[in-house]
């Protein structure tokens, strides 16, 4: 027999090669090489029928003089900021009521979870309904409750409003795990450290500032980047809830798949999103991981 | 700091609790509500339905045949002229049964399940091995696949759906409807197995390595301690991320309404969930059962799989 | 049972050689300790005998066949680690004959061996208990169980006892020394605690860095330490090393001049004025006031007496000589007080000479 003459770690490192190969296969061939096709793609004017012609920059030209590229982008922007923003101060208040003792304590906590595992299919038209224009509780509660506004909206309508319904949605759907990553380090910091803050005279406050926000740092500051990593990426929770919203992903599907098709021009937004996206998680690697 | 909480302190707290379980649970009440009630009862704030309509459930379970009442009494009139084939009959009903009228949930519910179930375990199959080969085993590379493998973990679908479309058209499978479930199955494996990867890998790393030594000196090859050791160690993880993929592709939306658009008894529930709420024949009470019909099987699964999938998450695996 | 044998081992790891020219004959039914500071190649001189890790260059024999690409299932060893490694998810009988029924052994043989076995480590009662279950003693002996039914060649140990607490400790050496008496096999076993290294072993290997510093038996060590690491690193307290000069008649110690004995004047290096290490265990001084008359010691006077440890039958004395400071252990019946000054006496024969530089014994 030939492996006879391999060392156990050699026939342990060859294990580790055959091991991984089905995975690296599937990886290489769905996911690297797509990428590396769409960039291709992007230098192409791509036909329905799979033809295609090379363009060399031209789609990155019209993408540059594209007032709704920029709109897209902008509204990236601000959704990812609500989002961001809003996701981590929300978790974080929440893990410090949390952090509190109270009875039923375990059971709020597990309740809370329940947005975040949710689909997003099962909840997206609840949202609708709840800021439909005639039989929306939000309207009703505006309108005639409070009187805040002269007359029913339709919120969702409207690509302004329509985009903060979706970072409200979003804020709601995923503080919860950014919650559960905070709440699990709050509990780890040790009791010792509060009571010699509060020996040294520091009040609830001030603990929380110079015991509980340094411990904290490192987890906000991975859940940061990562928030925007992942709603760099978010298309469902966007298109199912307000289709008017158009950032960059859902900008990229219509292109792609709806109204004048055009698939090459749709690989080149994908190409200066996945820069953005590359970027960011450069940005991750070296200063949260710190590889 | 364990003083006692005065009244007042008492009282915020409580009301910041119930502010924060309303935020979180009001939009599954809403849900909840809507289902069960009458359309007259739809612009109604109270929540409580003034008379329970189980309707929207029972078209949705196939209990009810919807569509018999919507034809037209002249159409009903001629469908029974003894003349009509039954072939000819069909035809005419069928026009009356545009595919946005039918909505045969059970269907969607497992052409949806059977494609999540098989993408999970496919994923989780791959991701058994491959994860166990870059924690536990030491081979040149291994840390550049581990980190690639993170790298990957974090490209969204979205990026390639240009390309995977393109790639499927290329090689045919676009073109027919098994090829289309075929490429969509290979898209949920791929969407799942690097947050498979990368939580297996995460959870082995935490077995001791002395149990698998021990096993190896016991008289266990390491392929053996795989399966003899490994796995039986980490079910409730495997459960937690087999739990995590089938919700990831259970909500798909993107690829779906790619390849599955043009053949409706092949869509999956975000995809007819969808196309009901667009047809407007949209009737809230029925999509909101839908969403509840959705949302049961994840809760149920949320609850049993709790646990391990907090614990899971809070080390570091996430993706969305 | 078998015999165990490296020859020339070395062991890198990437660029940092951990084991150099390691040389070792382990006889049949013998137990060897391997003991050393952390980081000293200990550990992993036992890992290359199981099988764990590559041997870089060498070979090891067992039995006197070349294991060097066996894999550790095919080697016929049997180990017990550090934090137990039990089978989380099988109760104590499946842990115990686990690798028996790898072995595809036959029922009967099975039943006798756990009958045995349990028996031998009192955990018939627990047998269908799951690890997480039981306490850290009794997990240990699950251990030692799950390496005693299988009749391999060797057992290693690699450090079982240092997650238990002192008292749990010494039953379980003791328990170990039983089953060592039991089933005869050849083990060998790693601690960093000379005290087991003592207690247990028939020959004890002193490694550092890397290089085994001295192999002998227990009181070899003790008593002829080829080098001060030896010298400090067996018993406890550890020896005093001193700075003395060297003369031919005579060590010269903080302006004190001490007589050779015989011994050390045969061997002591032909010099005038040397600068050396001097070395003397604290177990072999004595009050000077208890003496009985006849006995040949030199004496130590005008110890300066710091600080006095008691610790019941013993006391330990911290002591300045001139700038140096030393250690000795009195018995109680000592009345030397701290503040006071002090007559110490030593037999000069149990003294040692070392090299400054090398830091060999001179005086064996």
């Amino acid at each position: 027999m030939v492996s006879m003459e391999l060392t156990p770690e050699q026939r342990e490192s060859r294990l580790g090669w055959q091991l991984i190969a089905p995975c690296l296969g599937v990886i290489g061939l769905l996911i690297i090489y797509p990428i590396l096709y769409n960039i291709y793609l992007s230098f192409f004017d791509v036909k329905l029928t799979g033809d295609k012609i090379f363009i060399g920059l031209a789609n990155y030209e019209r993408l540059l003089k594209d007032a709704a590229f920029y709109g897209s982008v902008l509204t990236t922007i601000i959704y990812l900021i609500g989002t961001v923003v809003g996701t981590t101060l929300v978790a974080l208040l929440v893990a410090l009521l949390m952090n509190i003792e109270f009875p039923l304590r375990s059971l709020v906590r597990t309740l809370i979870l329940l947005p975040y595992f949710a689909p997003v299919i099962s909840v997206v038209f609840g949202w609708q309904f709840i800021f439909d224009p005639v039989n929306g509780i939000y309207n009703h509660v505006m309108v005639e409750v409070l009187g805040l506004a002269a007359e029913r909206h339709n919120l969702i309508g409207q690509p302004k409003t329509a985009l903060f319904v979706v970072i409200v949605f979003d804020i709601w759907k995923h503080f919860p795990i950014s919650y559960l990553l905070i709440v699990s380090k709050l509990q780890s910091i040790n009791k010792d450290q509060y009571e010699a803050a509060a020996i040294d005279g520091y009040g609830p406050f001030g603990r929380f500032i110079h015991v509980t926000l340094p411990e904290l740092y490192f987890v906000l500051g991975t859940l940061v980047i990562l928030r925007l990593i992942w709603n760099l990426n978010k298309f469902e929770d966007v298109y199912l809830l307000a289709p008017n919203v158009q950032t960059l992903p859902i900008f990229t599907y219509y292109t792609a798949f709806t109204g004048i098709i055009d698939q090459g021009f749709a690989a080149s937004i994908s190409v200066v999103q996945f820069a953005l996206l590359a970027f960011l998680i450069y940005f991750y690697v070296k200063k949260v991981l710190k590889w | 700091m364990n003083r006692k909480r005065s009244l007042l302190q008492n009282m915020l707290l409580t009301l910041a609790i119930v502010a924060v379980l309303f935020f979180c649970l009001f939009p599954f009440v809403q849900i909840l509500s809507t289902s069960l009630k009458h359309q007259f009862d739809w612009g109604n704030p109270s929540l409580i339905p003034v008379k329970i309509n189980l309707n929207a459930y029972k078209e949705l379970l196939g209990f009810v045949q919807a569509t018999e009442e919507q034809i037209p009494a002249t159409v009903k009139k001629l469908l029974e002229n003894p003349l009509i084939t039954p072939e000819q009959r069909e035809k005419i009903l069928a026009k009356y049964r545009s595919t946005s009228d039918v909505f045969p949930f059970p269907r969607f519910f497992l052409n949806t399940f059977l494609l999540s179930a098989s993408a999970a375990s496919v994923s989780l199959a791959l991701a058994v091995l491959g994860a166990y080969a870059f924690s536990r085993l030491r081979f040149g590379g291994r840390t550049i696949i581990q980190r690639s493998i993170l790298f990957v973990y974090m490209v969204g679908g979205v990026l390639l759906m240009v390309p995977l479309y393109q790639m499927s058209v290329k090689v045919g499978l676009a073109r027919t409807v098994w090829g289309s479930l075929l490429s969509l199955l290979l898209i949920y494996i791929i969407q799942t197995l690097p947050v498979s990867l990368y939580m297996l890998g995460n959870y082995f790393r935490t077995i001791p390595y002395s149990i698998e030594e021990a096993a190896t000196t016991d008289g266990c090859s390491r392929l053996q301690s795989i399966f003899v050791i490994i796995i039986p160690l980490s079910v409730p993880m495997l459960v937690t991320v087999f739990v995590y993929c089938f919700i990831i592709a259970w909500n798909e939306f993107l690829f779906a309404s790619v390849f599955l658009k043009q053949y409706h008894m092949f869509h999956t529930l975000p995809l007819a969930l969808q196309s009901l709420f667009v047809s407007k024949n949209a009737i809230w009470d029925r999509i909101m059962a839908a969403s509840m019909l959705t949302l049961i099987p994840v809760i149920v699964c949320f609850m049993f799989a709790m646990r391990n999938l907090s614990g899971g998450l809070a080390e570091g695996g996430v993706k969305e | 049972m078998a015999s165990v044998r490296f020859k020339n081992v070395d062991k890198w790891f990437g660029k940092t050689q951990v084991l150099h020219d390691i040389n070792l004959d382990i006889k049949e039914s013998e137990f060897v300790v391997l003991v050393g500071p952390s980081g000293c190649g200990k550990s992993t001189t036992l890992r290359l005998l199981a099988g764990l890790e590559d041997i870089s260059a060498g070979d090891i024999y067992i039995n006197d066949k070349i294991v060097n690409l066996l894999e550790p299932q095919h080697r016929n060893i049997a180990m017990v680690f550090q934090n137990y490694a039990l089978y989380p998810h099988k109760n104590v009988q499946e842990n115990i004959i686990f690798g028996l029924k790898r072995a595809k052994a036959s029922r009967d043989l099975i039943e006798s061996r756990l009958d045995k076995a349990s028996k031998m480590l009192q955990l018939q009662e627990f047998l269908q208990r799951k690890p997480a279950q039981l306490s850290g003693g009794q997990r240990q002996r699950v251990a030692m169980g799950r390496a005693i039914v299988r009749d391999a060649d060797v057992f290693l140990f690699d450090e079982p006892l240092s997650n238990l607490d002192a008292k749990l400790r010494n039953q379980m050496r003791y328990e170990i020394r039983r089953i060592h008496r039991e089933y005869q096999t050849t083990s060998v076993y790693v601690t960093h605690d000379q005290v087991e290294a003592m207690t247990l072993g028939d020959r004890v290997v002193v490694m550092k860095d890397g290089y085994i510093e001295q192999v002998g038996t227990p009181m070899e060590l003790y008593l002829q330490p080829k080098n001060i690491f030896v010298a400090t690193f067996i018993g406890a307290p550890s020896m005093n090393i001193l700075d003395a000069t060297l003369y031919p008649e005579y060590i010269e110690l903080e302006g004190q001049k001490l007589p050779l004995a015989t011994n050390l004047v045969k061997t002591s290096v032909p010099s005038d004025g040397q600068k050396v290490k001097f070395g003397i265990r604290p177990d072999f001084f004595q009050d000077e006031q208890l003496i009985s008359a006849g006995e040949a010691l030199t004496t130590l006077p005008n110890v300066h007496i710091d600080i006095i440890e008691p610790l019941g039958y013993d006391r330990e004395l911290n002591l300045k000589l001139g700038h140096q400071t030393l250690k000795a252990r009195l018995d109680l019946r000592s009345t030397a007080r701290e503040g006071d000054t002090i007559n110490l006496c030593f037999d000069m024969r149990r003294a040692h000479i070392f090299d400054i530089e090398t830091e060999k014994n001179l005086t064996i």
